[in-house]
């Protein structure tokens, strides 16, 4: 009975976490190429970042994020499929969650020469783009609690029936 | 009466078929995560990740929003001036032990602009300990204590139970390194989870040498932030090239081992505060009377002029073999004493970057704090006597071969 | 009176002292967490009672430093009482140890930790039938949510010593009634 209201869904999700996949696979490649010119991109609100630790094992870690994406993205009805995928978007709540608890850290202080907590601009300021693509694909990747509720649900639901 | 282990398992066998039911084993969600995290080739990048963010939080925490957002404001601009003033005796040397060492510019005594170049108790001293160390440390066991509460530890060491197999441990060998890099204290009691004698000789050998202590890392991440990524890769190459020679001449057995991962739970948040509560307040009382303490007996030394005459001593030692300059070894000597000041020191001497590794390193390596000593003391004054032993080998030849690495790099 | 609470590594052992006693023991999700044994009271009665947290074991021939901290710690206190700490979704292994122990000649009680994970697993265990069987006090307990606790020190009293012939012959007749059972 639980079996039947899956097939549908999956499908959509499948190409879905397929797309964030290319989206967060494209993203990592372009952190660890620019991490090894050397160099940094902006464009937009988008800030490719490059330096060692950043851009080179945070780029990893996207890179492997899309990697999971990817591979889970196909029969996502299986434990183990959709397994993969929510441990992508882990993977991308790290590196985004880093990134934006950086700014964070930035924000709050005054600065070497000026008062103890920053004004108000300057602290609002801190959280304007660009950002890196962890955090812009951050908001994409949440999308996987909708599905990982739905499961739990559905499991429960399995459970108490058998 | 007693029965033997077959009966045992027998009767247990007998019971179980009469109160237990097993019913049809499903893979929850859970579970599914868990085989990913262990697994290689899903594994080792979601170890990575977790690595990275562990490093990054530290550092966006402890470095840029406390110690240079805040601490760093307060004891330049406001304690280490009004300390200046106010403390009677300027240039006297309970003065400089206690407030300010200064320099000699053009003859004259200067008072120092930052709390890193005064090396007064009141001012480096509790400038580390609370601006630098104590938010380093409470983000480490804050982070620490999530991870362990969730399960992650034991896939870690599952993880890396091959690698450590070739140094005489395996995987749960990972638990004392990861405490150790805490504080060494706790570190050294929990390699009595490894089995045999050896294994915790070479445990605890390697991390009173190789396993800088979260005081250590906050002050490097502090003065030394560039340079911080080739000091943990030579500390870690020295890891496991020492781990695997002690394992070929230190005699005995280095078993299987054999562990529970259990499932991934969710950490409460009350068990959390508990347990940070409880080992920062552990480290500080541990620490900080050690911290002070060394500062008042380097800067009495100093006064006394042993450091130097011992630095003078010991120069073509430091510029031939290790290739550092020879202003180094006054602080090379004082850390002895104490590690953190040392590297603090150092920081504030003109030298290459490659220089600057090596004597970080070396700091590092060198003897551990008087607090991890007395806790391999209290486990065994014989292994204690052959760790030390290693440790003086490994200081002279691990600082060599840097300085060698370094030649041939065209670097040093 | 004391009371030893020993069991696998990993089971639990250190919540339940910090729950019975107050105490700050540190606790965490991996084995090996405990090393050496920690002291506490608590009150049983209105009587103060002093408890040992007791490095996790996997049975009475000790493998590393820690266990044979635990085997000593049972071996010096012969008149103690053991709150022996089961993980249920493992309990055959944990019975071996508190089979052990029983066979010592140590009063007992079992606390079958970790009901929900046992659950989970879809493991479900008659508690009632293995104090049968046992003659001991057999209590479900999620020590970290604080359940059956309070049970688990309400019948700490009445832990005795058992002898395991008696078991043995439980074990047959709870077989006999069982099969009995089964034929309609």
């Amino acid at each position: 009975m639980t079996e039947e209201s899956l097939p549908s869904s999956p499908s959509i999700a499948g190409i879905y976490f397929a797309l964030l996949g290319i989206a967060t696979v494209a993203s990592g490649l372009a952190e660890l190429l620019l991490t090894a010119s050397g160099s940094e991109f902006v464009y937009g609100i988008l800030e490719i970042p490059g330096d060692i630790f950043r851009g080179g094992w945070g780029g990893f870690v996207v890179l492997s994020a899309g990697l999971l994406y990817l591979s889970g993205a196909r029969n996502m009805v299986d434990i183990h499929q959709f397994a993969k995928v929510v441990m992508g978007s882990i993977l991308i709540w790290i590196i985004a969650g880093c990134d934006i608890f950086a700014m964070i850290a930035e924000s709050i202080p005054g600065g070497e020469d000026g008062p103890w907590l920053n004004t108000l601009s300057g602290f609002i300021e801190t959280y304007a783009p660009p950002y890196s693509p962890a955090v812009l694909l951050l908001p994409f990747s949440l999308v996987v609690i909708y599905y990982v509720r739905k499961r739990v649900f559905l499991e429960g639901g399995g459970r108490n029936s058998s | 009466m007693k029965l033997s282990a077959e009966e045992r398992w027998d009767l247990i066998d007998r019971i179980s078929k009469e109160t237990v039911t097993f019913g049809a084993y499903r893979h929850t969600l859970t579970d599914a995560i868990g085989e990913l995290t262990i697994k290689p080739l899903t594994g080792i990048p979601i170890a990575i990740a977790v690595l990275y963010g562990f490093w990054s939080l530290f550092g966006s925490f402890a470095g840029t929003l406390c110690t240079d957002g805040f601490f760093v404001k307060f004891f330049d601009g406001y304690w280490l001036p009004w300390l200046q003033q106010v403390f009677p005796g300027q240039g006297n040397w309970f003065y400089v032990i206690m407030v300010d060492a200064g320099g000699i510019e053009s003859g004259e005594f200067v008072l120092s602009e930052s709390s890193f170049e005064s090396f007064g108790v009141l001012t480096s001293g509790l400038f580390l300990a609370i601006g630098v160390v104590l938010p380093a440390i409470f983000i480490f066991y804050l982070m620490l204590a999530i991870l362990e509460d969730i399960g992650y530890m034991p896939r870690l060491a599952v993880l890396i139970d091959t690698m450590l197999h070739r140094i005489g441990l395996h995987g749960y060998a990972i638990v004392p390194t990861i405490l150790s890099l805490g504080c060494n204290v706790p570190g050294v009691a929990a390699t009595r989870i490894l089995e045999t004698k050896k294994q915790r000789f070479i445990m605890m050998t390697l991390l009173a040498i190789f396993i800088p202590c979260g005081a250590q890392i906050g002050i490097m991440e502090e003065v030394v932030p560039d340079l911080i990524g080739w000091i943990m890769l030579y500390l870690i190459i020295g890891y496991f090239i020492f781990g695997y020679i002690l394992n070929k001449i230190v005699p005995g057995r280095a078993p299987e081992f054999l562990i529970d991962v259990p499932p991934y739970r969710r950490p409460l948040a009350r068990n959390i505060g508990k347990k940070i509560y409880g080992r920062v307040t552990g480290f500080f009382k541990v620490a900080l009377p050690f911290v002070l303490l060394g500062c008042v007996i380097v800067g009495i030394l100093y006064q006394m002029g042993v450091i130097q005459w011992l630095g003078g001593v010991l120069a073509p030692i430091f510029v031939g073999w290790f290739g550092v300059p020879p202003e180094t070894a006054g602080p090379l000597v004082a850390a002895f004493l104490r590690k953190d000041l040392a590297v603090a020191q150092l920081s504030t001497i003109e030298m290459t970057e490659y220089q600057m590794i090596t004597s970080v390193v070396l700091v590092s390596i060198y003897f551990p704090c008087v607090a991890t000593f007395a806790m391999m003391l209290k486990e065994g004054w014989k292994d204690l006597l052959w760790a030390l032993a290693v440790l003086a080998v490994v200081v002279f030849v691990y600082g060599g071969l840097i300085h060698l690495i370094g030649i041939l790099l065209g670097v040093a | 009176m004391k009371i030893l609470l020993m069991g696998h590594p990993n089971v639990g052992k250190s919540v339940f002292f910090n729950r019975l006693t107050g105490a700050n023991v540190t606790e965490s999700n991996y084995p090996g967490t405990t090393v050496d044994y920690t002291k506490g009271w608590m009150k049983i009665d209105g009587k103060d009672v002093e408890l040992v947290d007791v490095p996790g074991t996997f049975s009475l021939d000790p493998k590393d430093k820690a266990e044979e901290v635990a085997v000593a710690m049972l071996h010096e206190n012969r008149g103690a009482l053991v709150i022996s700490v089961i993980d249920a979704s493992k309990i055959e292994r944990g019975l071996y140890l508190a089979l052990e122990i029983i066979e010592e000649g140590y009063p007992l009680v079992i606390a079958l930790n970790m009901r929900d994970v046992a659950e989970d697993k879809n493991i479900l265990i008659d508690a009632d039938k293995l104090e049968r069987i046992l003659d001991i006090p057999v209590v479900s307990t999620v020590a970290i949510s604080g359940e059956g606790i309070k049970e688990l020190v309400s019948r700490v009293k009445e832990a005795k010593p058992v002898d395991v012939d008696d078991i043995i012959s439980n074990a047959t007749k709870a077989a006999d009634v069982g099969a009995a059972g089964d034929v309609p």
